[in-house]
């Protein structure tokens, strides 16, 4: 982990742990999320990946250590936090059409009251159009396939004005034109200034980030991909014994980087 | 045409159609919400919850309405205490509770001479007995919870949709899960005197569960469901009428009969169309 805090790191946890109950889902660890790049948390089931997202998004508090988000404390700083929740974590069936649910994306610029101006309904048209579902608009979400599903819920979340963007597994399961899209929209955010994090289980995709933080109950390793992909360092992550023999990642990623999606479940 | 009329020619009747129109125009908007979350469960031991609150208003000659909510708001808290503070699920503090509540209030009611009597018109209500009196205070407690859940629309949406986000967009949601309890609370004592404790679960979770199956917006489906309680409630009381049943379980089955009857439509209408894809 490199020892300099950038000044400009999004995110900045010292010593940080967090309980879900009596059961440490994040044991101490620290990090940092450089701004305007592309962050991937990469570790097995369990490892604490989608902790250092809740934790990051204000919804976990942290039992020790510190934590900046936005130069702020995470729950202050929530409104310019968008978190994209995998989408098995949201309810089908509640009677909502592709529209309505990505226009619920603004609610935290709209509180409960305001009506949308003219500028919302832009930001919820470019939301969709990015994502290649305003022909979809009028569809129930019942009615959509598990990637269109996904597509939706990321278009919620870049309608939601935002500096950060967090996202749960995004590709994770979904058919390729689906994955594309989504992909392209991860790697557009950072031209537009903002900063994404997104938990992975795929080496591929955690490869094609500018930045990686690996995880196993705790943040094992965090720097460039090179830096913290190592056999060593996932062995360790994953205690997978057939790495041993291998000295770097060379044999591990054959491939070039590589920054198009995969599509397919992790290990 | 005088068959659908002739049962509202009396004074009483038409207490009692108000009266109902009024329970299930209350009932099914907050049922709404609680079909979206899930809560059906908990929205059944609510009902039968405040049963102990009535029984001992009635022992001690106080304002039903006053007893109901103090048991509800007992019942609410225990749910929570059991629900925090030890690793059972939800359900299971859900469950306790609407056993133990519904238990108190036979016991409680089973100290009085008329037991059965005012067992029954806990459980059932009197619709034929509504007051202008109850009409006036139900109608204020209609236009409470209509405006209350219009107001609290995008928390209670956003809550629905999911907890997490709900809190990202900074929208509150245990406030709203809160005020959703109380709305749930109100409806509940604000409709018990004319359809009983019992029956109210029926316009609470009937008219949303039917409206859900053909509604694709949540706005749509509360109007379609307050449509359904309003058209079950005048069938149900022309229908009690005529075939000499009672009136407040008669509103509460039709509900549940129109879900079965859209439910077998929807299916019959998808089975056509299958095959019509198929034949092409």
């Amino acid at each position: 982990m490199p020892d300099e805090v950038i000044a400009t790191d999004v995110v900045i946890a010292t010593d940080v742990v967090v309980l879900r109950g009596s059961r440490i889902a994040l044991d101490t660890s620290s990090f940092q999320i450089p701004r305007g790049k592309i962050t991937a948390i990469i570790g097995p089931n369990g490892s604490g990946k989608s902790t250092i997202l809740h934790a990051i998004a204000g919804l976990l508090p942290i039992d020790s250590g510190t934590i900046s988000v936005l130069g702020g404390e995470p729950e202050k700083s929530q409104k310019s936090v968008s978190y994209v929740l995998q989408y098995a974590a949201v309810p089908a069936g509640t009677p909502l059409t592709v529209a309505e649910a990505v226009q619920m994306g603004r609610y935290s610029t709209l509180g409960a009251f305001r009506r949308p101006t003219r500028a919302d309904r832009e930001k919820v048209a470019a939301a969709m159009a990015h994502l290649e579902i305003t022909d979809l608009a009028k569809r129930h979400l019942t009615e959509l396939s598990g990637g269109q599903h996904q597509r939706v819920y990321v278009a919620q979340g870049i309608a939601q004005d935002h500096a950060l963007l967090l996202l749960d597994e995004p590709l994770t399961g979904l058919d390729l034109n689906s994955a594309k899209t989504i992909d392209k929209i991860i790697h557009d955010e950072p031209t537009r200034g903002c900063s994404v994090v997104l938990t992975t289980h795929d080496l591929e995709e955690a490869k094609a980030a500018d930045y990686v933080i690996l995880t196993a109950g705790r943040v094992v390793a965090c720097g460039t991909s090179d830096e913290v992909l190592t056999a060593v360092n996932l062995t360790n992550a994953y205690g997978l014994g057939a790495l041993h023999d291998r000295d770097d990642t060379a044999t591990l990623f054959p491939t070039e980087h590589h920054h198009g999606p995969t599509g397919h479940d992790g290990p | 045409m005088e068959w659908f009329l002739e049962p509202f020619t009396l004074g009483f009747q038409q207490r009692a159609l108000i009266g109902g129109a009024l329970a299930g125009l209350m009932a099914s908007v907050v049922g709404t919400w609680l079909v979206l979350r899930g809560m059906s469960f908990f929205g059944d031991a609510f009902v039968h919850g405040v049963v102990p609150g009535i029984a001992a208003a009635v022992v001690l000659d106080i304002n039903p309405v006053i007893g109901a909510a103090l048991a509800a708001l007992l019942m609410v808290i225990a749910i929570e205490v059991v629900h925090r503070n030890t690793t059972l699920s939800e359900d299971t503090s859900i469950g306790l509770l609407f056993v133990g509540m519904l238990a108190l209030g036979v016991m409680i009611i089973s100290r009085l001479d008329s037991y059965a009597g005012s067992l029954t018109t806990i459980l059932f209500g009197d619709a034929l007995g509504i007051t202008t009196g109850d009409l006036i205070a139900q109608a204020i407690l209609a236009i409470i919870i209509i405006t209350a859940t219009t107001l609290f629309y995008r928390p209670l949406l956003a809550l629905s949709f999911n907890k997490e986000k709900a809190q990202i967009w900074g929208l509150a949601p245990n406030r709203a899960h809160a005020a959703l309890l109380v709305l749930i609370a109100a409806a509940v004592i604000g409709s018990f005197q004319s359809v009983g404790t019992l029956l109210v679960f029926g316009l609470l979770v009937g008219p949303p569960a039917a409206a859900a199956l053909f509604s694709r917006t949540v706005p749509r489906m509360m109007v379609t469901s307050a449509v359904i309680a309003l058209f079950s409630v005048w069938i149900g009381l022309t229908l009690s009428y005529h075939l000499g049943t009672a009136g407040s379980a008669t509103m509460a089955l039709t509900p549940i009969v129109i879900f079965f009857l859209v439910l077998a439509i929807k299916q019959l209408k998808t089975r056509t169309k299958d095959r019509v894809l198929i034949d092409a």
